[in-house]
């Protein structure tokens, strides 16, 4: 073995080189390709401090002026909330019917399953045009949207969850001759309840920002207030209502948050 | 018990839930489902390349992101920054994480036009609330002996960082890259219904125009774009874990 082995750079420095080579030219690749120019946005961060000096000072006259703002706000949370609630009801019962240890039949099971895995592949956006033509462009569409969007996004979990109680207290109570619904209501309720609820809690933050998003595409709430003052390029009120939504936003995360908290802390599970 | 129900009712009313409006709504949905239904393969081909577009959108968006993130992240974690600059960027981290990112997108469109470039920065701003808490997270939790040893042979900061800290964190960043990946292409759909282009333009298009044949070609296309994904990525996150040396 020579010296020049010794200099000469190691294998592992060269694949590191050549994973990292090959992906600077697909990022390149990709960026020609779609006409992205990640300079363009530092050259033309002009745009950017003009829309700021048009949306500065935020316009808070438009929330006391117009109380239709503050209603706003409550349907977009009421939409949440309701869209948490059934989502999350309706993925409870699903769960209990594609868990293992709660649905003997096989065949059931699958199409719970299926079901689940079918509604968490179809995004947000479909479901509410679709939502807006069969029941108007209004809140209930949104809260509709919310309920299936819920159903798949916690169904998987939930039966994950019912999945792993501990069997020992079912099997205790089976073993005294209780019937499989005593057994749920007995032994697999008291175990996974704080998990849920808390679980449900988490279920309405994410509601929350996507409610927002909602509104634009005719959910109503304050999504679409913030769409109306935008394509009336009323940029103060747009700063009102972005601000607005921020402190709603980190609000109902703190008070989630605390709640969650409050429920893990005395449930039996951690 | 009673206060949840009444909270229900009260939302319900505000909402202007019925139920005579759901069956309703059921009829009118299965019947529009129903309208929907041969979906329009003539169109095929050519919502093949907005579907690339929207996954180019969501990829440069996850690769940017993920950049603009560690930098974040190293400046919010307690071993690394000092005291004032990491309160300030973990503030700043936590009021970018209640901003949704459509409203970011929102803005940037009325602020640089239509077009994938105010998508590609909507979704890259949108990473850093998410992967710059949990990128900041993980690296307070890095073994401290490996800063200390390239520090005692007189490493400075950006060595410390690229031989001490980035190879401790790799395996976990790349997961979550990935899973963060998966978010956006769901939200790239999203973006692009409201003008960041690819596939969720083209299906707010068809509904516009009221071609739902052409619609539901949308839908079966992004339902395989969203579900190849993230099998992809489920697939790539398990491969890292096994052949990464943390976690």
């Amino acid at each position: 073995m020579t010296a020049i082995d010794f200099t000469l750079p190691s294998k592992k420095f060269k694949d590191k080189t050549t994973v990292f080579a090959v992906g600077t030219v697909v990022v390149a690749l990709c960026c020609i390709y779609t006409n992205f120019n990640p300079l363009a946005f530092f050259m033309e961060f002009h745009n950017v401090r003009d829309l700021l000096g048009e949306m500065l000072p935020p316009n808070y006259r438009t929330l006391t002026d117009d109380p239709s703002t503050g209603y706003a706000i409550l349907q977009t949370l009421c939409m949440a909330f309701l869209g948490s609630l059934y989502g999350g009801i309706i993925a409870v019962i699903i769960a209990f019917l594609a868990a293992s240890n709660t649905m003997p039949l096989k065949s059931v099971r699958m199409i719970a399953r299926f079901t689940l895995s079918f509604l968490r592949v179809i995004p947000i956006v479909v479901v509410i045009l679709i939502f807006v033509i069969a029941v108007g462009p209004s809140t209930f569409a949104g809260m509709l949207a919310l309920v299936i969007v819920t159903i798949g996004n916690f169904g998987k979990l939930f039966t994950e969850i019912i999945e792993n109680v501990e069997s020992p207290p079912a099997e205790a109570i089976y073993s005294v001759g209780a019937s499989r619904m005593q057994v749920i209501r007995y032994s697999i309720i008291p175990q996974i309840l704080p998990t849920l609820i808390a679980n449900m809690l988490f279920a309405f933050d994410v509601n929350i920002r996507s409610a927002i998003a909602l509104g634009i595409f005719g959910g109503g709430g304050i999504g679409f207030k913030l769409q109306l003052a935008k394509s009336v390029l009323h940029y103060k009120d747009v700063a009102a209502i972005v601000s607005l939504i921020i402190i709603m936003v980190i609000l109902t995360e703190k008070i989630s948050d605390y709640l969650r908290r409050k429920i893990l802390g005395e449930g039996k599970l951690k | 018990m009673i206060i949840l129900l009444a909270v229900t009712e009260a939302t319900a009313i505000v909402c202007g839930a019925t139920f005579g409006k759901l069956s309703d709504g059921i009829f009118n949905g299965l019947a529009f489902l129903g309208n929907m239904y041969p979906p329009d393969w003539s169109a095929f081909p050519e919502m093949l390349e907005p579907a690339l577009q929207s996954i180019i959108i969501a990829f440069l968006g996850t690769v940017f992101g993920t950049i603009i993130s560690v930098v974040f992240a190293l400046l919010a974690a307690n071993n690394l920054a000092n005291p004032w600059v990491r309160n300030i960027t973990r503030v700043f981290i936590a009021i970018e994480r209640s901003i949704p990112e459509i409203i970011i997108l929102i803005l940037l469109v009325a602020a640089f036009g239509l077009g994938a470039m105010p998508g590609v920065v909507a979704l890259s701003i949108g990473c850093i609330g998410m992967l710059g808490k949990l990128l900041a997270d993980i690296i307070e939790e890095i073994d401290p002996l490996m800063i200390e040893a390239i520090e005692s042979v007189g490493g400075n900061k950006i060595q410390v960082i690229i031989f001490g800290v980035l190879p401790q964190i790799m395996p976990n960043l790349i997961s979550y890259a990935l899973f963060r990946f998966e978010i956006n292409i769901r939200l790239s759909v999203l973006l692009g219904a409201v003008g960041a282009g690819g596939v969720g333009y083209e299906l707010e298009y068809s509904f516009g125009m009221l071609q739902y044949h052409r619609a539901f070609t949308a839908v079966i296309i992004i339902i395989a774009m969203v579900f190849g994904t993230e099998r992809l990525s489920y697939f790539l996150r398990k491969k890292v874990k096994t052949e990464g040396a943390l976690t």
